[in-house]
Parts: structure tokens; sequence; C-alpha cells
């Protein structure tokens, strides 16, 4: 993620700044993996250059809290704050990871799956 | 005869009497010019004991005071006392004297302030050094714990440390040395944010104003330090509830960063001898910044002086403190790609169809090392030419045809990595709601999917199910990014789709991580099997399929990007 040379201390604009000095996020649903999505309504005006590039980041689809953090080149815990911010102004929708679809029954799936891996590698 | 005598001694006397008179008045004559003499030499005497006295006095301690302005500018001030000495010889080997002494006292301040200087420099460089490894650390530290507490924690000393920095690296500048750390060029609003994270009171400043203006990279530091210096200031004088406003504009051949506060404003005199020190014409003298001493505006004046932008405190502000302006010239700007500081406005140009990729339209302009996914156009849609990024750019299909699966996941972008896993969240919700309408796994396609007759067909060559011109089950995928990520890592979910013909439900254990760029560890691919339910959406989307129906309709613009 973060290209060689560049170290976490050099950001120019610091993270208390980037929250306004909060680290609590307004809520605490939020993990590495939730999903961020951009919601349609809200327009950006008025936002942080921070938030702003978040919401560029989310336009195209979804993309995780985490990769989020990674691409603002913020702490995720940061990101968090942002995050949430943007959930309360309804810039943001957040999806929880999709519970697991269960044990998978059929043997032929599986089957299928493993031949077709193996005449692929 | 005899009586003749006494004439003639009378006589003698007379003329005797007579020579002694002449000459007892010719001797006090003589007595009397040399008095006269005596008293004129006493009162030179004097006169030149006082014009010593007024010298050692007055006049050296004034040459002391300003060494620089010596004899001709100082005579006024402390010339000689009395009118009668000057011309005269004295009066020129006493400013001879005033002379070697100014010499001698300027030397030996220039000695002094030198070392001084070199002194604090030194401490005040190693200072700064371990400000920046505690930055470092600290930083590292936000990255490393999640939990809120210790974040406020650290951005308590993170906030404490920047100041600190900025101290040592004020006096460092004063002292003639160089501010200390290369930035990448940066955009000027967050140049005015960075000088915000460095003053005690940040949450007071409001920074207001839109410019896709840039400054150059050698310029960065200084302008920091500079604003920093002034918001620093602005605060400490003014009330703690009210805001110190900064608005950033463009102006005639440069840019505006205007500092105003609600504050006490400056009288005449403090406002010229900000002038002059912003100026950063005279050199500073160290020594002679008050008690405390006052570093702020001669900071600014060198820094001003050394990079050739400008500064003046001399208005008033309508909020009643004082407005401090900073101009940059042309020759400290530059401009950013005009992508992401005005996505509103960028947003139409990119549905109508523009022919960059997708790369270059959400790569962030802070960060010009990262690599476009796709090759970008040379023109936007205004017709500008636009910048090429620098850095490698990604193999196109026809010249990689394989499918390498070593593809570093760190080069796509976060627009690509976006697409992706909203694809993915589509496909599973999809895959979910087939799932549970028709109870079965294995449920049949919809009757709209164009791919389903030839994906029935091979159960166990899923690479071949489709039409797609790339045979390997990544670009399934990614119908909309095909073209310039072919080659996707065999831990990306992407990978997942290896049985496109009637899977719906892959085996949890297939070795997939959903969040590909995940900076923090692997467990973060707990939620794997989840989203593995994405084929879904594979089958019928082969990729050379229009896949706007799939898409919601803000995000059309993607598929004039395949």
């Amino acid at each position: 993620m973060t290209p060689p040379g560049r170290r976490p201390g050099e950001r120019l604009v610091r993270s208390y700044v980037v929250t306004g000095g909060r680290s609590h996020p307004s809520r605490n649903t939020l993990d590495l993996v939730t999903l961020l999505i951009a919601a349609l309504g809200p327009p950006l005006t008025g936002l942080s250059p921070e938030k702003r590039r978040l919401m560029e980041l989310c336009r195209p689809g979804a993309l995780s809290l985490a990769e989020v953090a990674g691409h603002l080149e913020l702490p995720v815990s940061v990101t968090k704050v942002l995050v949430a911010d943007l959930m309360d102004s309804g810039h943001l929708v957040t999806r929880t990871p999709i519970p697991s679809a269960g044990p998978p029954s059929d043997t032929r799936i599986l089957q299928e799956v493993l031949d077709g891996l193996r005449s692929r590698l | 005869m005899t009586e003749r005598i006494p004439e003639a001694a009378s006589w003698c006397l007379a003329a005797g009497l007579l020579a002694v008179t002449v000459l007892l008045l010719r001797q006090r004559g003589i007595s009397t010019r040399q008095r006269r003499r005596t008293a004129v030499l006493t009162e030179d005497l004097r006169v030149r004991d006082e014009e010593l006295r007024h010298l050692a006095e007055v006049r050296l301690p004034a040459l002391e005071d300003a060494p620089h302005q010596h004899v001709p500018a100082g005579v006024p001030a402390a010339g000689p006392l009395d009118a009668r000495v000057a011309g005269t010889d004295f009066a020129k080997h006493l400013d001879s004297v005033l002379e070697r002494f100014s010499e001698a006292v300027g030397h030996a301040q220039a000695r002094a302030d030198q070392s001084a200087k070199s002194a604090l420099k030194a401490s005040m460089r190693s200072i700064q050094a371990l400000a920046n490894e505690q930055q470092v650390s600290i930083a590292e530290m936000q990255d490393r714990h999640d939990h809120p507490d210790v974040l406020r924690d650290l951005l308590e000393i993170d906030h404490t440390n920047a100041q600190f920095g900025r101290r040592a690296q004020a006096i460092a500048v004063l002292c003639g040395s160089w501010p200390g750390r290369q930035r990448s060029t940066s955009a000027l609003i967050d140049v005015v944010r960075g000088a915000t994270s460095r003053v005690r009171d940040y949450r007071r400043v409001r920074v207001n104003g839109q410019v896709d203006i840039a400054v150059e990279s050698r310029a960065v530091e200084p302008v920091v330090l500079a604003v920093a210096e002034l918001l620093d200031n602005a605060a400490r004088h003014s009330q703690p509830n009210t805001n110190v406003e900064v608005t950033v504009q463009s102006a005639h051949n440069g840019a505006c960063v205007v500092i105003d506060d609600a504050g006490v404003g400056m009288d005449g005199q403090a406002t010229e001898r900000a002038a002059a020190l912003l100026a950063g014409r005279d050199p500073v003298d160290v020594t002679r910044l008050d008690d405390p001493p006052q570093f702020g505006f001669a900071v600014i004046g060198v820094l001003a002086a050394r990079y050739g932008f400008s500064v003046s405190v001399d208005t008033r502000s309508p909020y009643g403190g004082v407005r401090a302006v900073v101009f940059l010239p042309s020759t400290l700007l530059t401009h950013l790609a005009p992508v992401v500081e005005a996505p509103p406005r960028a947003e139409p140009s990119r549905a109508a169809g523009r022919p960059a990729g997708p790369g270059a339209a959400s790569v962030t302009p802070v960060r010009p090392t990262r690599r476009a996914a796709e090759p970008v156009g040379t023109t936007t849609a205004g017709g500008l030419p636009k910048r090429r990024r620098r850095g490698p750019q990604q193999a196109t299909p026809a010249e990689q045809p394989d499918a390498v699966p070593a593809e570093d996941v760190s080069a796509r972008s976060a627009e690509e990595n976006a697409r992706r896993m909203g694809a993915f969240a589509r496909g599973t919700r999809f895959g979910r709601a087939e799932r549970d309408t028709t109870g079965t796994p294995a449920a049949p396609r919809p009757p709209d999917a164009p791919a389903s007759p030839e994906a029935h067909a091979p159960t166990n060559a899923p690479v071949t199910s489709t039409d797609a011109p790339v045979t390997s089950a990544d670009a399934l995928v990614t119908p909309r990014g095909a073209p310039a990520t072919p080659t996707s890592s065999p831990v990306t979910p992407t990978r997942a789709p290896v049985t496109p013909t009637d899977a719906f439900v892959m085996p949890a254990s297939a070795p997939t991580t959903p969040t590909s760029a995940l900076r923090t560890s692997t467990d973060a691919s707990v939620p794997t099997a989840d989203a593995l339910a994405a084929p879904a959406e594979t089958p019928v989307m082969p990729t050379g399929a229009p896949v706007t129906s799939y898409e919601t309709p803000h995000r059309i613009e993607g598929s004039t990007q395949g």
C-alpha cells in the first residue's frame, strides 16, 4: 500500500486535524472489513478534503474500511471517525460482511471446484 | 664738583627706576599674556578631558548598541560635545578611535552572533531530528493501535510533538538552517492544514476556500512553517472563544492565504517593527530578539526572503484583529491533476464518457507515485492536455495474454478495488436472493442471462464457459475493468469463480481474501467465506456483455471504461 520510502510520520496534515481532535467514532459498529458504499443523495460540498477523497474512493462501488484507510494513508482508527461522520451525515452506507452461507452440502459442486482448480493449477 | 655727584646719582637712580619700571611693565604684560594663554590651554585641556569622558561615556556605548551604523550615521546622537573641537586634529583622532572601536565591536558581535547561531542551530537540529523521529513512532503507533482511548492519547502526544518540532524548526531556520524536510508537491489547502497541525489551538482554525492550486515541493515546508507562525500568532493574541479564519484564494500571478483573527490588533509601532522583520532585509540578530524572544515574524521574514514569497500584517481584520496575508507568487505554485479536489464538477464530465481511464479519475492528487490502472487519456473533457502520471503503466491484455497470477495487488487503483468489491457484494446479494427463492444452491440463472446455454455444458472446464476473449477465470468478475487487470493474484476474491457453470456457493475453504489490499493482517480474510456466493454474478456477465443493467445509475460512467 505505502509506496517505498514514504513513512507514516511524514504526513503533512496530522491525524488530529483530520478528525478535529476526536478519537472516538460516533458509532461502534465499524471494523476493518465493513464495506463502505457511497450514498447518492448528499452533495460533497463542505466536506473536508479527506472525507471528499474517501467519498471518491467509494463512488465506483464498495470498499472495505481497511482499504479506504490504506488509500487515504490514515490510521484505521482515524478513518473510523471519518466514516462514522459520513454515515451520520448520510454520505455513506455501510454493510457488515455478509454472514456465511452455511456449510456447503453439495459434494458435486465441491468436486467441480476441485476439478476446476486442478485443471488450472 | 662734589655738588654734581648727588645730581648724577639721582639721575642714575631715575634712569634705573625708569628701566625697572619699563621692565616691570613689560614683565607684567608678558605674565598677563602668559596667564591668558595658560587659561586657554587649561580650558582646552578641560574640553579635551570632557571630550574624552563624553567619548567613553556616551559615544562608545552608543556604538556598542549599534556597531553597524558607526561614525557618519551616529554623529547627531554621539558627536563631539564641544563645537570648538570639531575639525581639529584631536577630533580626527577621536573619530579614528571610534572607528577602530566600532570595528572591534562589530567583529566581536558578529563572532558572538555566529557562535550563538551555530550553537543554537546545532542543538535545534538535533532536537528537530528527535521530534521527527518521535513523530514517526507516534504515527506508527497510531497505525498499530485501534482503540479510541489509545488513539486519543496518541493524538495529544502527536499534537504536542508537532508544536515542539515547529519551535525547534523555527529557531533553526532563524539561525540559518534549512527548514529540514523534503515534501512532495502538496495542495495549498493541505499546506494550510499542515500548518494548522502545528499550532496549539488548531481547533479554532477554520480553513475556507477551494482552489486546485498546489505548492511546489521545495516551498511546501517553508510555507507551512510561515503560515504556522502566523496562525500561532493569531490564535495567541485572540480570545480562546473566537475563531481564526483562514481563506485560501487564487490571485493575480499567485495565490493568497489570508489569516484573520478577532483579537487585539497591533499599534502603529508594532506594525512597523513587524513589517521590518517580515521584509527580511536585515540580518536577524538572535541575541536581540526581545526577552522572551519573539521569533515568529523574524522567522517568517527569513523564510520569505529566502523563498520569495511575501507576508504582510498591516491590514486590520474585519473581525477586529490583524489580517495577515501570505502571497505566494506563481513561481512557487503548480497545479495538481484537477480531479479529486472538485468531485461535483468532475462527475458530469466522467459520466459524459471522457476518454480517460477510471484510474486517472480516482487517483488522489497528493500522491503522484500511485500508478494509474489504465492508460490515461491525453486530453480532458474540456480539451485541456492531461498530465500523465509517472510510474509504470500496467500491461494491457494484448501484451500479456496469459494470466499471470503474481500480480501486485497494491498496483490496483482504489477505484478498481472498489468496483470489484461492489460487484462482489452485489453478486452475493443476487446469489442469495436466487437461492432463497428457489431453495436450492444450484438455482438456474435468470432467463436473460446471455451466457447460460454455454455455461451449462462443460462442468469441468470452467474457463471456457463464457465467450470471454481472455480465457482466464479471473476476467469473469471484472467485466468493467477487465482490459486493464486481467492478471489478478491468486489471493484475491476474483479467483473464486473458477466454477462459473452453475455454482452459486463456493466452499468455505477457498483461498480468498476479499479485502485484497488490507494493510493490517491476514486475519482480515475471516469473512471470505461469506463473499463466496459472488460467482452468481459472473456467469451472467460475460466479459463482452454490456454491464450497465447491473449497475445503479450513478455508476453508469463505469461502463464507458470497460
